[in-house]
């Protein structure tokens, strides 16, 4: 059973990685990433449930394989991350999506079916270079939560770069929390404290 | 004795102003939306102050004496006693089919949903809109104004402040304080929101800057609202600067 899983989660990494390359619009990339990350998700619950470490690791692989972190990274640290090294910004990138998804991966749990995304139409201003997914997620109270999704056109395709939850952005909101400690304690420091939790950015 | 305690208020918040612009000056951290930063966060130290003092240990109590269903109940009552000022602010937005819906929605929960305490209309799929006067000055073309911490009620902005005296003029519960007197609907009624609010205080508290962790995010909240959920994107790239 245990092999079968394994087998199943490389089978989705594998899988997953060239599919974003190919030339998919947002939409599409928003649907089938979410749509089989929740299925796999529903078909093992109990399974990641117990073994949340897997569960991180499907979510970053799968999930978040759609972000483009360093350009995330670099919106977040603003001016103060225009004199660090690209590693610099890669590593403040990837420390603040594990943060992320330690935090919240839990949640995909409540999700039930596929059913429960839905995808709304484009609307507002949409260029050939930027764009925004606007989703809903049902929420089990009957009620639901619009989840939306900036996307920019890279050299790889269509990749996100920034989630809104009713309608308040990571990124803007990070952005003036994070760059007062980056000026404070320097971007080393702050990587470090992303790591170990000491360091948030929205508490909890 | 109503006009005593008014003038009362207005010397104690005068001399709040004051001793807010007397703190010494940082740079803004955000200049175009907030240029009073210095008098919002004397506000905000002294809203947090009362919170914690009168408002917060209250609401801690509600909050566990009172069962989630019947919090639930009582969210949909309050709720749905706004709602004329939803429907009226659709209108006045030119959003007529929409005002409509919401006035079947505010009949049908008041009736079939037992004065409001059960949100029928939600499970009827009826969409819920949220309007205010706030909300239609920026539509008639306020769309910016400066972020505006107010004493006891918290985060706004010059136009959602001055909208607030259209809303008090028509909720029900404003007008009981107004006209007869009787504050206990609204002490309730504020107690009720602030305890719907302990699940999130956490993340503000724990902030690096809890005044700007609190003022982007009602900001954001509020351009989300206003544009009925679909606002423009941000400009990422200014962002790189």
């Amino acid at each position: 059973m245990r092999n079968l899983f394994g087998l199943l989660v490389c089978a989705v990494w594998l899988f997953g990685t060239p599919l974003t390359a190919q030339e998919q619009s947002p939409e599409e990339i928003i649907q089938s990433t979410a749509g089989e990350v929740l299925n796999i998700l529903n078909d093992q619950k109990a399974y990641y449930r117990d073994h949340p470490e897997e569960l991180e690791h499907l979510v970053n692989h799968r999930l978040m394989d759609l972000f483009d972190l360093d350009y995330a990274a670099r919106l977040v640290l603003g001016r103060h991350g225009r004199s660090a090294s690209a590693e610099q910004i890669n590593a403040f990138g990837i420390a603040m999506r594990d943060l992320l998804v330690r935090r919240y991966s839990q949640g995909l749990l409540d999700f039930e079916s596929e059913d429960q995304l839905q995808i709304l139409p484009l609307s507002g201003k949409n260029s050939d270079r930027l764009t925004r997914v606007r989703t809903r997620v049902k929420l089990g109270s009957g009620g639901f939560a619009p989840v939306d999704y900036a996307f920019r056109k890279t050299d790889q395709g269509w990749r996100a770069f920034d989630v809104s939850v009713e309608g308040i952005s990571y990124i803007t909101t990070y952005r003036n929390q994070i760059g007062p400690q980056v000026q404070q304690d320097g971007i080393d420091a702050v990587i470090d404290g992303l790591r170990s939790g000491s360091v948030g950015v929205d508490g909890n | 004795m109503r006009s005593h305690r008014k003038y009362r208020l207005a010397l104690l918040l005068g001399t709040l102003i004051l001793s807010a612009c007397a703190s010494t000056q940082k740079p803004l951290s955000d200049p175009d939306n907030d240029p009073w930063e210095s008098f919002n966060r004397g506000m905000y130290k002294f809203n947090t102050a009362v919170d914690r003092a009168v408002l917060r240990p209250i609401a801690k109590g509600y909050d566990k004496v009172t069962p989630q269903p019947v919090q639930k109940g009582i969210g949909n009552f309050l709720h749905n006693l706004s709602y004329p000022a939803t429907i009226i602010n659709l209108a006045l937005q030119g959003k007529f089919k929409k005002s409509a819906i919401g006035t079947g929605r505010f009949v049908l929960n008041s009736t079939v949903g037992l004065l409001g305490f059960f949100d029928v209309a939600t499970k009827a799929d009826i969409p819920d809109y949220d309007e205010d006067f706030g909300q239609t000055l920026a539509a008639w073309g306020w769309d910016d104004s400066r972020y505006l911490m107010l004493p006891f009620f918290g985060p706004s902005t010059l136009r959602d402040g001055i909208g607030r005296f259209g809303n008090n003029y028509i909720d029900p519960i404003s007008q009981l304080a107004r006209q007869e007197d009787e504050y206990r609907p609204l002490i309730f009624d504020v107690v009720h929101t602030r305890a719907g609010l302990l699940s999130q205080e956490q993340a503000l508290e724990e902030a690096f800057d809890p005044y700007i962790f609190l003022r982007d995010a009602w900001l954001q909240s509020r351009e989300y609202d206003i544009y009925d959920g679909d606002p423009p994107l941000p400009d990422y790239e200014d962002f790189l600067d």
